[in-house]
């Protein structure tokens, strides 16, 4: 069964609004980085992770090449404008040199190096580091290993991780009762999914039982997430949907988002009343927004049989 | 004993409560009968009614472990059944699932000396919203089967099959399996069974739910679905025995619900069937 065209239409709505909310809020001042950052970020998710965010919603629009003209304008511009606040790159580059284990300049520039922006002296950098032992032994979680190794794989660097020892060792990768599953396991789940398969561009790449599994248990998790409002949280589900392989969530939680997005673009990350204080509201409902462009690139670009693994 | 005063609907759920422990503790003991009514004493309404509301399941103890139904309980179902008419069904669906809870009891009943003689009061035929008679139809299902897999002689008055998973999506379909978990017992078939065996995927995925949901009464009826289904051998989407672990840990209320946890339980050790 392909998707539905009106599936992919309310997909396609739902993502250029959502995009093009995220864009103006850059354009009216939104996602600066103070004049004096420096590389020990006092507040990382201040503005920092947002931005980084952001970056990399617009540089899955660009390389799944699916939106139409002034969306693909819109994510170019929010790239620039990140890259510019990065000091293309230069910030990104001193954070890394600075701290060799942490993991936000790899993360953050794979956005990047994705669709082009690249920066030498950080890649041999990361080169040379991802030869430490210490750096593979930092222990974190194991959806977050995913994320450091599809960076590193992104980017192109020549360490080359045991994907399958790295999906077992996830909380997905048990194949758990799942009737177990909390809002922030939810999290990990998806993102777990979005690194093994690079964010739908190699939905082969998911363990088949990890498939079968997320193929019974989706649906009831997608259900009383909907029910209690969790639209953030709804639309990382509809990510994992598209990532797998074949759609088979239908179209309701599609509607739902469509249904509680705003005019002008926003989309409430939980049934909690909107911040009318514009500051606030992209405080509190950025991620959203990205998770929603997100979601209508990938379902958009494998029903177009796959932008993402033509261009990989 | 209740109050005088005591609403008629608070004594009546009392002695459900009663006879479910009695039947859970016949249950527990081995498979026993559970000796609800003094023979030599006229029966009270709310333990009739009770008995009405329990059905089948007042028989679990001797199914679960292959024995027949005792003829003091099956003589008390007849007369409840004769006693009460069929509850007013607020809806065609609760209608539904009365006229298969009554097939379930009478199915039973047929194995005894106590077969219903007056099918007439039997509610399947009490709402307009319910064939008289339906032949069992669904998915390879040849027509009038389901009347000749039990070891019941007399003719059945076989409810109108439930609409699947696919026309009602599986969250409203699994909330109606669970009504009819009364069903899910040993040496009870028919088309609500095939529809079990088929769509178990829909029924575990109704369980996760209502164990996500909290809702531990739903859970344990699509549970003991689930556990009967797996008594056959069918591919197991989910493990049973951990959400029963999980819900008697939790604590539920209900006597009758207890009932139908120890019930699920002893499906899943894979009673004989």
């Amino acid at each position: 069964m392909t998707t539905d065209t009106e599936v992919l239409a309310t997909a396609q709505q739902l993502g250029t609004r959502a995009l093009s909310w995220l864009h103006t809020c850059y354009q009216g001042g939104w996602g600066r980085l103070a004049d004096n950052t420096i590389i020990d970020l006092a507040e990382p998710n201040d503005v920092y992770k947002p931005l980084c965010e952001a970056a990399m919603a617009s540089s899955l629009v660009l390389r799944d090449g699916v939106a139409g003209p002034q969306d693909a304008r819109a994510a170019r511009d929010m790239l620039d404008g990140a890259w510019a606040q990065l000091r293309e790159g230069d910030m990104l580059y001193e954070r890394q040199l600075r701290h060799v284990t942490v993991t936000d300049p790899l993360e953050t520039y794979a956005h990047f190096a994705r669709v082009g922006y690249r920066h030498a002296a950080l890649e041999e950098l990361l080169e040379s580091i991802s030869r430490l032992r210490a750096v593979h032994a930092v222990e974190i979680q194991g959806s977050r290993q995913l994320a450091v190794a599809n960076a590193r794989r992104v980017i192109g660097l020549s360490h080359r991780p045991d994907w399958a020892e790295l999906a077992a060792r996830t909380w997905l990768g048990a194949l758990p009762e799942p009737w177990t599953i909390a809002w922030s396991i939810a999290y990990q789940v998806t993102h777990t999914v979005f690194h093994l398969t690079d964010w739908g561009a190699r939905p082969e790449d998911l363990p088949e039982p990890m498939r079968d599994y997320l193929r019974a248990w989706l649906p009831v998790w997608l259900d009383i997430w909907m029910e209690i409002g969790q639209w953030d949280l709804v639309g990382e589900l509809l990510i994992v949907d598209a990532c797998i392989g074949r759609p088979m969530l239908g179209s309701s939680g599609w509607e739902a988002l469509a249904a509680v997005q705003r005019a002008d673009g926003l989309v409430p990350r939980d049934a909690e009343p909107v911040e009318e204080d514009p500051e606030s509201a992209i405080r509190a409902h950025e991620h959203t927004a990205v998770v929603a462009v997100v979601a209508a690139t990938v379902l958009l670009s494998r029903a177009l049989g796959g932008a993402g693994a033509a261009a990989g | 004993m209740p109050f005088a005063e005591t609403p008629l609907r608070d004594e009546y759920a009392a002695a459900v409560e009663r006879v479910a422990g009695r039947t859970l503790d016949a249950l527990r003991g081995g498979g026993g009968t559970a000796a609800l009514a003094d023979p030599d004493t006229v029966v009270p309404r709310p333990l009739l009614a009770a008995v009405r509301v329990l059905g089948a399941d007042l028989f679990a103890p001797q199914l679960l472990t292959g024995a027949e139904p005792d003829g003091p309980t099956a003589a008390l179902l007849a007369e409840a059944r004769r006693a009460f008419p069929a509850p007013v069904p607020a809806s065609p669906e609760a209608a539904q699932a009365i006229a298969w809870q009554d097939w379930a009891a009478g199915r039973v009943l047929a194995r005894t000396p106590y077969a219903d003689t007056a099918p007439g009061s039997v509610p399947d035929s009490a709402s307009d919203h319910v064939p008289d008679r339906v032949p069992g139809h669904g998915p390879g299902h040849a027509p009038g089967s389901a009347s000749d897999r039990g070891p019941g002689h007399a003719p059945d008055h076989v409810p109108a099959p439930l609409p699947g998973p696919a026309e009602l999506g599986w969250q409203a379909w699994s909330v109606r399996m669970a009504q009819l978990s009364v069903l899910a017992l040993p040496g009870l078939d028919g088309p609500v069974h095939d529809a079990a065996r088929t769509d178990h995927l829909a029924l575990a995925r109704g369980a996760v739910r209502a164990m996500l949901r909290r809702d531990f009464t739903t859970a344990v009826r699509l549970a003991r679905w689930l556990a009967w289904a797996g008594a056959e051998d069918r591919p197991p989407h989910l493990e049973v025995e951990p959400i029963l672990d999980r819900i008697r840990l939790v604590g539920i209320g209900a006597v009758r619900t207890r009932l139908e946890l120890a019930i699920a339980e002893r499906l899943s050790e894979g009673n004989p069937r």
